[in-house]
């Protein structure tokens, strides 16, 4: 019976060692093509695979079809440290990132603007978008621009500071922590998706409508959009900051615009009938392909387009 | 502003940060308590009957236990994300997390109360009969009170590894502890960032103990018999 | 939904592995290595120290500690090892997620296999460990001929219920970024496809069946027949029963 045991045990160790061996051999030898891309690794989120602007839209504008893809996180740290140490060779970071500069990443230039126009706009239940809560919020929209954006960034993600401290110190900065009236009794539960940037322009949105009297209650680090639209549609989500690009070719998978302005006329066409978007700021975050300093050097890398070179 | 002093990344500045953020991550906790303990005492109640039905039918037992313990392998992230669109519900109902942990709680305790009552010595129950107690006074006179260590040993499971699995539920949205992993993990570029997630582990485990404590003291409270008899 | 699931997972293409996905093959392999390397490091650990411990009836205070290691929540464990240990590993190599994984995963089979090693030794009568001792066995003889072989069954148990919990909890490695079944889940969450997320589900339900399954008959095969056959009722009211003792002492 001792016999038996051991023969148990050493049948499973085996086992073990074959897995462990066949398993870990995941090569690169992606499906042919010789170009540059198909030897590389691509990391980001599972919806980037599908997404329109995701994978699909990568072949479709450029031909550019990567050797593998890797699924890391949301532009998070598992995705920069993917990067950062080799496990990937490029990775869908977002531009207003501090671990871009942080680590000499190289943002590769997209010429076809297959990442269509990414200007930051509040999106909101159309019952809860008064005359008060609208001014507040196109009032800040007019302040927040790119470098603003980034700075923020860097004290929240570099620096580890609160973001709601960010948010307030923010506001101050700009002289729009005025205390008003103008959003009293108004109730809004503000959501946001699960990436610091988005938790921040929430708790901006917030803050000042707080100070303008509001009622407010946070849903943040929802989750993909796939996850929050449904709620925004059903009410459970009043109001939410969103990139213009990206939320247009969400709710218009065949969206062909990529200038701000002509992305926010085709948004308003498509916006679910419960909601509307307001003024849209100057600042912009979008997805960029990103890679290290050493990748882009060996293989001449500037834009997505070198990616389907031979 | 506060932010200043919460800066550090150290893992030891997990207090610190709880006090910067005391409000919020009280908050959180208490929803994580109630998220813990509500899915055990409805699992409880739900599996009392059921239970007490695979004890007193035997041709019921493994079936009952089967089926339980099929539930019990379903990946807590997958039942979180399926009771809502199984339900009709917005995919950011909370009550997604209760509901499925109580599923949970009913798969370990069908078991836990079925081998309790069948922990009760047949001895005590015909002397129970014997003077004169009926089927559903016994069960609740005598058998349920006999059973109660057995019965608590397995609420002491659900309520533990219920805490553990609030936590995951954290990391797709739902407000409880797990939001302190899911906050230090999209921190933590580009260098680490250690205070939240020490603090969401700690209170976790001080969460887990202090419930687990409530429990055995509630069992010393149930069964005072117990301590007539030196234990080993 | 039913009819939408059981066409996700009959699809042949989600069988195979692309440049851009990952197949059900390569993944459930891949969750059978975790779970493996998992459950075969705490047996490790866990069956000599139980056995130990319940044969020499010192350091009981260890089964106590393992069982408090239940409370760790694992995702926050998974995320603390992760950006602890990732930074560390270079290259083309997912070792530096796969170590904070099984470490999480260790962590969650140590404590039943332990403690249904203790309980299983502790539980064999004095009895019969006097009589071992009557027909003038070693104490090494008593623990590996009489004592190991009567608690099989409880061991079998713990072994199982690691077994289980091991390969429903593998899916948070999909958290970080690894392979296994909890791809499925994670990825149809993020992308909203829901029978995906089911299929992955319904996976790993599968698996964590097949695998106590299997543990069942190598079970049968190597518990003595003396034991299984009286036992085979009162083993699952032991090991309920021997926990409250476990965790109240």
């Amino acid at each position: 019976m001792k016999h038996k045991f051991l023969i148990a045990g050493a049948t499973a160790a085996a086992l073990a060692l074959t897995l462990s061996a066949c398993g870990s051999s995941s090569s690169t030898s992606g499906s042919g093509g010789g170009t540059i891309a198909s030897k590389l690794i691509m990391g980001g989120p599972p919806e980037f695979k599908t997404r329109v602007d995701g994978l699909p839209g990568l072949a479709k504008n450029y031909g550019v079809s990567f050797g593998k893809y890797t699924v890391t996180d949301t532009g998070g740290p598992v995705t920069v440290n993917a990067l950062k140490n080799g496990q990937v060779d490029a990775a869908d970071l977002f531009t207003t990132d501090p671990s871009i500069a942080a680590n000499g990443f190289v943002i590769l230039t997209d010429p076809k603007a297959n990442f269509a126009a990414q200007n930051i706009l509040p999106i909101i239940n159309k019952a809860k978008a008064t005359a008060g809560v609208t001014s507040t919020l196109n009032a800040l929209s007019a302040k927040l621009d790119t470098a603003g954006l980034g700075a923020l960034m860097v004290k929240v993600v570099t620096d580890k500071q609160d973001t709601d401290a960010v948010a307030k110190g923010w506001l101050s900065d700009q002289g729009l922590a005025t205390t008003g009236t103008a959003a009293s009794g108004v109730k809004l539960t503000i959501g946001s998706a699960n990436f610091p940037e988005n938790a921040l322009l929430a708790q901006i949105y917030g803050e000042a409508l707080k100070d303008q009297g509001a009622t407010i209650k946070y849903k943040l680090n929802i989750g993909s959009r796939e996850k929050y639209v449904p709620a925004l549609k059903d009410g459970t989500v009043d109001l939410m900051p969103e990139y213009n690009g990206s939320i247009l070719q969400y709710l218009d998978p065949h969206a062909s615009a990529t200038a701000p302005d002509a992305v926010l006329a085709a948004l308003q066409k498509v916006l679910p009938s419960n909601l509307i978007v307001l003024n849209q700021s100057s600042a912009a975050d979008s997805d960029a392909i990103v890679v290290t300093k050493a990748t882009a050097a060996k293989y001449h890398l500037t834009s997505i387009a070198d990616l389907a070179k031979k | 502003m506060t932010s200043m002093t919460s800066t550090s990344s150290s893992p030891w500045h997990f207090f610190g940060y709880f006090l910067d953020h005391r409000s919020q991550d009280l908050s959180w906790l208490w929803t994580h308590a109630w998220l813990s303990v509500v899915p055990v005492i409805i699992g409880l109640l739900i599996a009392l009957p059921l239970g007490w039905l695979s004890r007193r039918y035997g041709w019921l037992y493994p079936p009952m236990v089967s089926i339980t313990g099929l539930l019990y392998t379903i990946p807590s992230i997958a039942l979180f994300v399926l009771v809502p669109p199984l339900l009709g519900l917005s995919s950011l109902n909370p009550v997604q997390v209760p509901i499925a942990l109580t599923v949970y709680s009913v798969a370990l305790l069908v078991r836990v109360v079925a081998d309790g009552l069948a922990s009760v010595p047949d001895e005590v129950n015909q002397a129970a009969t014997a003077i004169g107690y009926g089927g559903v006074r016994r069960l609740f006179a005598v058998e349920l009170p006999i059973a109660v260590p057995v019965i608590a040993a397995g609420l002491r499971v659900a309520t533990v590894s219920n805490v553990s699995m609030v936590a995951i539920a954290g990391t797709i949205g739902m407000s409880n502890l797990g939001q302190l992993f899911q906050l230090g993990k999209d921190l933590s570029t580009p260098t680490a960032y250690y205070p939240p997630i020490v603090l969401g582990i700690v209170l976790c485990v001080l969460l887990a103990l202090v419930l687990d404590g409530l429990i055995i003291l509630l069992t010393r409270v149930l069964t005072p018999w117990r301590r007539a008899v030196p234990s080993r | 939904m039913i009819g939408q699931v059981f066409s996700w997972l009959t699809d042949s293409a989600h069988w195979t592995d692309t440049p851009i996905d990952t197949g059900i093959a390569t993944q459930l392999l891949a969750h059978i290595r975790f779970s493996l390397i998992a459950v075969g490091i705490a047996a490790a650990i866990a069956l000599p120290l139980g056995l130990l411990i319940g044969h020499t009836r010192r350091a009981t205070f260890l089964v106590a500690g393992a069982n408090a290691l239940r409370s760790l929540p694992s995702v926050g464990l998974l995320v603390l090892l992760t950006v602890l240990i990732a930074p560390h590993f270079y290259g083309r190599t997912d070792i530096g997620y796969v170590i904070p994984t099984e470490i999480v995963l260790v962590l969650l089979a140590v404590p039943p296999i332990l403690s249904n090693t203790y309980a299983g030794v502790d539980n064999v009568s004095p009895a019969v460990t006097d009589a071992a001792k009557g027909m003038g066995m070693t104490e090494r003889q008593i623990l590996f001929g009489v004592e190991l072989p009567c608690s099989l069954p409880l061991i079998f148990s713990g072994l199982r219920s690691a077994t289980l919990q091991v390969i429903a909890t593998a899916t948070i490695a999909s958290f970080v970024p690894l392979g296994g079944l909890g791809r499925f889940i994670y990825d149809g969450l993020q992308q909203q496809d829901y029978p995906q997320m089911i299929s992955g589900g319904v996976l790993v339900a599968a698996l964590a069946m097949a695998a106590d399954l299997l543990l069942a008959l190598i079970q049968r095969s190597v518990v003595s027949r003396g034991l299984s056959g009286r036992f085979s009722r009162a083993v699952v009211v032991t090991s309920t029963s021997e926990r409250t003792e476990v965790e109240a002492g």
